[in-house]
């Protein structure tokens, strides 16, 4: 046991804060205020992460033999936390080098490997995730949308809900039902499916959140290949437990609501706010929290560095994450006061990004569940 | 960064363990209680293997001595580990001191932990520590609820002792915070173990208690604050006590005492009151521990004044 960054760490992460000191453009506040989901955002991010492509930082985390460079995954969350920390200037392409990449060098063909990896090394291509749908939320095993076998295709018929991204993206990485006698895990597959094939329908739907933040999926006898599965017909839920492991956390969210407190303490300075005892107190409590989701998410990371499977130990880390995002987006309100209340302020855009912690990803009482379960072996009944 | 233990580390902790096995556990805290002793074995069995050297020892340091503190908090020892341990070393020239050793707050006339028994008390006075040492008549003991021995420091002994120089106030506070948080780590964590082992047997309404989500919930809540805190905790001694991140450490571990009180007390029902259910051996020291240094209030004004200065 031994805490602290090396040099070589620290030298590292100041590197990339230089490097986002320059690549960020002076309206980066304006343009990143709409989430990493948002057209502004999800444009930009085509040119700057084919930039960091360039600098090999992109896919640094993945093997050499995929084109990444074997880096640690200690340096990866370095990158990942300076890059939620900024907003997230890779918008949603942050899930393609976190998990979709992953997926597909653990499960992928040869052919599936050519034929998406580089694409999403070199920065040019956007994924969406095709998961929840309107009976199945939390409960993603319920998932109805029926993939059936036509010779060498499927058929899709169903619908998705809740699809970030998906009107920019290229590819859903999608789970469906390919056996209509199955139930719960069994009888799912991943399909690595294209979203301009015929059939396909997207909807926003209209948010308190943000534009463009959530999106409704129709699938009307789409035709996929079944060269476009994932791993083994009917397998799909082991494809997708793997994925989600390294989803949870994936995003340094936890350090974006750091970076926010921060910025807080400033303002609350400007206003005159730090000397009351009452507001440090809090500041001081939500900053406390911010630490504790830090070093929870830490363990993680140094599991995963010491080739250790997945453990519940990344429902803990998440749980702890979405408590400090909402003390801090909270702590934004109460400092700002009615001035909140207005429509892309400071407070208001931190609000609302924070108002989905406890839900995405799994909701917190999935989490809680698989604490109860896997860590504390409470009996189920 | 590494979150495993060494083998070195490990080793450490096979042998902790292999004493606390013999002086250490809920019975003997429950016995020793009854009479409000103070645990002599268990120190000079410590003091003789060494280990309150670790802090200072050249192949290990105050992360070791950090786990050593954990270890004996969670064995339920009635010795004050934490302050001879962890926070004497940094503050006394030389290393260690004579113990039993008590921490105390000048000008504050209130219990005080280990102070009945205590060889010397570091007293934390403003900006400088003072080292003093405890003579007969100098404490008069307390009886407490709260799981230690207690006792009031008289007011000249308070006030007495030798300064320990510059710089020695702000080191005491940093690392009383980290050992305290570091004890309230092992505490936390014995307090749930007790705890959902009870919820796993006890049966109503025809199935266990821990099969209910609503208890469910709460304790994998429990279960996350208690991680936290230890591991804050440890990060902060293994990271020489940084200002903001003892406060941080200490922070976390006082909201964790109060509620995962709350929470073990529910949930093991009236068994929980009773002396002959090991729950309060951890839980009721959790109230003394939360109360040190201010509290939690004040160890979050202490993190936003590190982070964050008013002028």
């Amino acid at each position: 046991m031994q805490f602290g960054w090396s040099d070589d760490e620290q030298a590292y992460r100041r590197e990339v804060q230089a490097f986002l000191a320059e690549a960020l453009p002076d309206d980066w506040e304006a343009i990143s205020a709409g989430g990493p989901g948002s057209d502004a955002q999800a444009e930009f991010s085509r040119g700057f992460c084919a930039r960091l492509a360039e600098r090999g930082w992109l896919t640094q985390s993945w093997p050499a033999e995929y084109g990444g460079a074997d880096a640690s995954p200690w340096r990866h969350a370095i990158f990942g936390e300076e890059m939620w920390g900024n907003g997230e200037p890779r918008g949603p392409q942050y899930m393609n080098v976190n998990w979709i990449g992953p997926a597909i060098m653990k499960h992928g063909t040869e052919a599936q490997k050519a034929e998406h990896l580089p694409p999403i090394s070199r920065g040019e291509v956007l994924w969406c995730q095709g998961f929840s749908e309107p009976e199945a939320g939390s409960d993603l095993a319920a998932l109805r949308t029926a993939a059936t076998r036509d010779g060498d295709h499927y058929v899709v018929n169903g619908s998705k809900i809740w699809t970030s991204y998906a009107n920019h993206a290229r590819h859903c990485f999608l789970l469906v039902r390919t056996d209509p006698e199955s139930s719960r895990h069994k009888g799912i597959s991943v399909l690595l499916c294209p979203m301009d094939l015929p059939g396909i329908d997207v909807r926003e739907i209209p948010s308190v959140v943000g534009e463009r933040y959530f999106h409704e999926v129709f699938f009307d006898d789409v035709r996929v290949p079944v060269s476009c599965r994932l791993g083994p017909e009917h397998e799909g839920w082991n494809v997708v437990s793997y994925a989600l492991q390294f989803e949870r956390v994936g995003a340094a969210r936890y350090h974006r609501a750091a970076l926010i407190l921060d910025d807080l303490a400033e303002r609350a300075r400007e206003r005159g706010l730090l000397g009351d005892a009452r507001v440090r107190e809090k500041l001081g409590h939500a900053r406390t929290l911010c630490e504790a989701a830090r070093v929870l998410t830490y363990r993680v990371i140094d599991q995963r560095a010491h080739g250790a499977p997945p453990s519940a130990d990344s429902n803990v880390a998440r749980i702890a994450g979405t408590t400090a995002e909402q003390a801090v987006a909270d702590l934004a309100l109460e400092i700002f006061g009615e001035e909140s209340l207005e429509y892309g302020s400071y407070a208001d855009t931190r609000f609302r990004w924070a108002m989905t912690a406890g839900v995405a990803v799994g909701a917190t009482e999935v989490q809680l569940n698989l604490v109860a379960r896997n860590r504390l072996e409470l009996p189920r009944e | 960064m590494n979150f495993e233990l060494s083998d070195d580390q490990k080793a450490i902790l096979e042998s902790v363990g292999a004493l606390l096995v013999r002086h250490a556990g809920a019975e003997r805290a429950i016995a020793l209680a009854a009479k409000a002793e103070y645990d002599g074995a268990l120190e000079a069995a410590l003091a003789d293997a060494g280990f309150f050297g670790l802090a200072v020892e050249a192949d290990t340091g105050p992360l070791e001595a950090a786990l050593l503190v954990e270890a004996s908090a969670r064995a339920g020892a009635v010795a004050a580990v934490g302050a001879r341990a962890l926070v004497a070393p940094q503050v006394v020239a030389g290393g260690e001191l004579a113990g039993p050793v008590a921490l105390a707050v000048a000008g504050r006339d209130v219990p005080v932990r280990f102070a009945a028994h205590a060889r010397h008390a570091l007293v934390l006075d403003g900006d400088v520590a003072r080292r003093v040492e405890l003579g007969p008549g100098d404490v008069a003991p307390v009886r407490s609820s709260f799981g230690f021995p207690m006792g009031r420091i008289a007011a000249a002994a308070l006030a007495g002792g030798e300064s320990l120089g510059a710089g020695s106030g702000e080191r005491l506070r940093r690392w009383w915070r980290v050992a305290t948080a570091v004890e309230t780590g092992g505490t936390l964590r014995a307090a749930l173990d007790v705890t959902l082992r009870y919820v796993r047997e006890r049966r109503q309404f025809g199935r266990a208690i821990g099969s209910f989500q609503g208890v469910q919930h709460r304790l994998a809540h429990a279960d996350v604050q208690v991680e936290g805190v230890r591991w804050l905790a440890l990060e902060a001694a293994g990271l020489d006590a940084p200002e903001e991140l003892s406060a941080v450490a200490a922070a976390h571990a006082a909201a964790a005492a109060k509620s995962v009180f709350d929470e073990t007390h529910q949930f093991s029902g009236a068994m929980g009151f009773t002396r002959e259910h090991d729950l309060h051996v951890w839980s009721m020291r959790l109230q003394a521990l939360r109360l040190e240094l201010g509290g939690v209030e004040a160890h979050r004004r202490a993190v936003a004044e590190a982070r964050w200065p008013a002028s």
